[in-house]
């Protein structure tokens, strides 16, 4: 039986698409028959449970007993990936309890698979956060995830404030989320259903749909543009799955 | 089985004769179905909406509302032929959306049968967007467009290799004749009574020119 593995998706500063990111990845998990669990700590409401609620529960990761719910559980449960999406401001005290709760020091021992996916923004304020986030990373894989939410070159204009940046934290691979269509992205809102199952015009149980023929190629083209960049990174191997030949969802 | 074609004309140069070839075939395509929907992408052209106002709607490429507009409708398989007639600001977007939509894969999922006609012409721009076609269009269903009128002599190399649909010159008295914005090609056949005449010989080759890539479609989807 692979190792547990756990994805932690999040970032302090709000509105940079940390919920948008989750559900690529539990897309990419589902395409790939990899069996993935997630918690949305956006409690009470909870924005990816209404995309994907059949594999996600809300939990508020400051309460120990929720954090008993998804930690004691690794070993426990089926899926062997489980997603974590962090709310907003969550990030860094997420990571110090994981520190205070021993989970780090097991995952620098190799017992658990640990990946933060830390979802940047365009500002300087969200690229602030690296330095902080990084101090926790010693048994963990680090991706820094620029995520194009508008037509930002994430300061590339300006080399010395972008190596500042990108180029300080040795071990980090960094990760492109290119920006999807407005109208696309909205619709997929409206719909409230995974992102494999707008592509496929389906709903959320299954049944045809009648979604824009043009918004769900956007959809497609995005999908496929972000799952290159996982397969790039050979992030079903990071999660110990043995990737199938061909994948679902992907015609 | 039933197949609904949708005519893109297209060429990224302007003034070569788009608007003319989609006017020539939407009359056609009325004349042998009783029904076709024309779309008008060409806001800074001679319009066909001007042309033919009965079947002519414009639309636009400029934002995502304008695409869904115009592409959530000729992807239905509806047995009504479509005619696009695309304006040389528009080329660029247009094939950059269909490629990023996957438009020709969704197309023959759904039983309608994509053709792009090409205007050819002898400058640098229209040699490089051919390429760019070619890499979309599979080779059945990507047309150039030799419109003598404008290339005036052989096709560039380029564009020899695959279907060709010549469009003979006119005299200029008789280009300026079916220029006007009342002239209709379907109506001139019906009313002039000698067949001999060049204008009308210069329709009904053209007509059949079309007839004939009708088949070929036909012939390669059977």
């Amino acid at each position: 039986m692979a190792k547990p593995a756990v994805i932690v998706v999040g970032a302090d500063k709000g509105g940079v698409g940390k919920t948008t990111v989750s559900r690529t990845l539990l897309d990419y998990f589902s395409a790939n028959n990899v069996l993935t669990r997630a918690f949305d700590t956006e409690s009470p409401r909870g924005t990816l449970k209404r995309f994907h609620p059949d594999i996600t529960e809300i939990v508020d990761m400051t309460t120990t007993s929720d954090q008993m719910k998804i930690f004691d559980t690794l070993n426990a449960v089926s899926p062997s990936v489980t997603v974590i999406d962090v709310r907003a401001g969550l990030l860094s005290p997420a990571l110090a309890s994981l520190r205070d709760i021993g989970f780090l020091d097991a995952a620098k021992s190799g017992q658990i698979t640990f990946a933060v996916f830390h979802i940047l923004g365009p500002s300087i304020a969200s690229l602030d956060e690296i330095a902080e986030t990084s101090s926790f990373m010693g048994g963990a894989r680090y991706f820094l995830v620029k995520n194009f939410i508008n037509d930002t070159q994430f300061f590339q204009w300006d080399q010395a404030t972008y190596n500042s940046y990108f180029h300080r934290i040795k071990d980090a691979t960094d990760l492109v989320i290119p920006k999807l269509n407005e109208m696309a992205y909205e619709q997929v809102e409206v719909a409230s259903v995974p992102f494999l199952k707008f592509v496929a015009n389906k709903g959320i149980s299954d049944e045809a749909a009648n979604y824009s023929f043009v918004l769900r190629g956007y959809v497609r083209h995005w999908l496929a543009n972000v799952w290159s960049e996982y397969d790039r990174i050979k992030l079903t191997d990071i999660v110990g799955s043995t990737k199938p030949s061909s994948r679902g969802g992907e015609k | 089985m039933r197949h609904t074609p949708v005519y893109i004309v297209c060429s990224p140069r302007p003034l070569v004769g788009k608007t003319l070839v989609a006017r020539l075939l939407s009359e056609f395509l009325l004349l042998k179905s009783g029904e076709v929907s024309a779309f008008d992408v060409n806001l800074k052209e001679p319009s066909l909406l001007e042309y033919l106002p009965d079947i002519t709607e414009t639309a636009e490429v400029d934002d995502t509302f304008g695409k869904m507009a115009l592409m959530d409708r000729v992807i239905v398989d509806d047995g009504v032929a479509k005619v696009i007639d695309l304006g040389f600001h528009a080329f660029d977007e247009f094939f950059k959306m269909t490629e990023e939509i996957g438009f020709v894969k969704e197309a023959v999922r759904r039983g309608v049968v994509p053709v792009v006609l090409f205007v050819g012409d002898t400058d640098r721009v229209s040699a490089r967007s051919y390429p760019t076609l070619q890499r979309q269009i599979p080779p059945s269903s990507l047309v150039t467009v030799d419109n003598e009128y404008i290339v005036r002599g052989e096709l560039p190399q380029a564009f020899s290799a695959g279907k060709i649909l010549r469009i003979g010159a006119l005299p200029t008295f008789l280009k300026t004749y079916i220029d006007r914005l009342s002239f209709s090609f379907t109506d001139y056949l019906r009313s002039e009574k000698d067949s001999s005449t060049e204008l009308h010989q210069w329709i009904r080759r053209n007509y059949f020119s079309f007839r004939e890539l009708e088949l070929s479609l036909i012939l390669q989807q059977s």
